[in-house]
């Protein structure tokens, strides 16, 4: 075997090491990007919203669906979902009510700062909080670019729905999707209360569902796309 | 010189039997009293009757119930694989919880953190039961 049969032999050899050896990793992200399977995510038309001024239906019905606390101080109050109004700086006046919630993003900046891998995305797109892992570290707030995340400094003094779990302080909470809901073929808590339909729930993945045609015939925007965080909630008229 | 050996020899008995004593005593207590279980067979709520049978043999529920809780648990809600038997089922043959899980809780002295979270009520439900079958 002269020189350059040698460095041949051993190129070929560490190429077919690096392909087996490189698979599962760019099996793992090949998962990523898979367009196959669900993917939850939603629709708001802000001119539907804008159509109830002072409209709290949503945000009730959250509160009642998962037990989230209201103390009526805004130190401990948590919004799974709430009523922002945003100022446009360049044009004076001109404001805005948007529905905030958790955007379920596609990379969750929240799920990679966690230390422990209590928040985390599910197969579904879902970020959610393993509250049994939650250690409370507040990572995950100071994270998120939507200050969607909550903490709890008390725990709920009320429990209207004892079909689901509350929860207890120390941990961070965010809109779970009504995953519970979800998962038995429901639509989310907020969506099933909203008065105009301004809320849509549905499959991004799949190609002819109704969510999908509303984002294709009509302008949508999402919060913060700079950042790369990929939200899975657009907006209408934003 | 004799004499003193059996004093010494009584006296070694007497402290034989005082020390027998103080180790027996709770030995004893325990056995005659009625304060302390014997078996969890004793004290644990019978579930309901028309339930014959739990997720798996008594022996194994009553050692690894928790095992099979985390287990659970993690299937739940970190791959959101819907289980055929939650924690919420447990209640619904063991339906009241002091006298079901609070009390082999308190005696090993363990609490759980299970239900500042999850709704499993100590007599609402009991009472519902009794009214349902009087």
């Amino acid at each position: 075997m002269d020189r350059r049969e040698f460095l041949k032999t051993g190129a070929a050899i560490s190429a077919g090491t690096a392909c087996i050896c490189g698979l599962p990793v760019m099996s793992a992200f090949g998962q990523e990007t898979e367009e196959s399977g669900t993917k939850w995510g939603m629709v708001i038309d802000l001119k539907k919203c804008a159509r109830e001024q002072g409209c709290t239906d949503c945000m009730d019905a959250c509160r009642k669906e998962n037990n989230v606390a209201y103390h009526n101080d805004p130190r401990w109050d948590i919004y799974w979902i709430r009523k922002v109004t945003i100022k446009n700086k360049q044009v004076p006046g001109l404001e805005k009510t948007v529905p905030l919630l958790c955007n379920h993003c596609d990379k969750p900046p929240c799920a990679l700062v966690c230390p422990v891998q209590a928040t985390y995305k599910r197969a579904d797109g879902i970020v959610i909080v393993d509250h049994h892992r939650c250690i409370g570290c507040r990572y995950c707030m100071v994270a998120c670019p939507y200050n969607a995340r909550f903490f709890n400094y008390k725990e709920n003094p009320d429990w209207p729905n004892r079909e689901y779990p509350k929860r207890s302080h120390g941990v961070a909470e965010s809109c779970t999707f009504c995953t519970h809901l979800v998962d038995g073929g429901e639509l989310p808590a907020c969506v099933q209360a909203c008065p105009q339909k301004a809320l849509q729930f549905g499959n991004l993945n799949d190609k002819d569902s109704d969510i999908i045609n509303v984002i294709r015939k009509n302008p949508v925007k999402r919060l913060r796309e700079g950042l790369g965080t990929e939200p899975k909630v657009y907006y209408i008229g934003l | 010189m004799k004499i003193e050996r059996m004093l010494n020899k009584n006296k070694s008995l007497i402290v034989l039997v005082v020390l027998a004593v103080i180790v027996l005593l709770p030995i004893g207590y325990y056995a005659v009293s009625d304060a302390f279980p014997k078996s969890t067979d004793d004290f644990l709520e019978k579930p309901d009757p028309k339930y014959q049978e739990c997720v798996d043999r008594t022996e194994y529920m009553r050692f690894h119930h928790m095992d099979l809780l985390k287990e659970i648990r993690e299937k739940v809600v970190r791959e959101g694989i819907k289980q055929d038997v939650t924690f919420a089922d447990c209640k619904e043959c063991h339906i009241n919880r002091s006298s079901f899980c609070d009390r082999c809780h308190l005696i090993v002295n363990l609490y759980p953190d299970c239900f500042g979270c999850h709704d499993y009520p100590e007599t609402a439900r009991a009472a519902a039961y009794e009214e349902a079958n009087p």
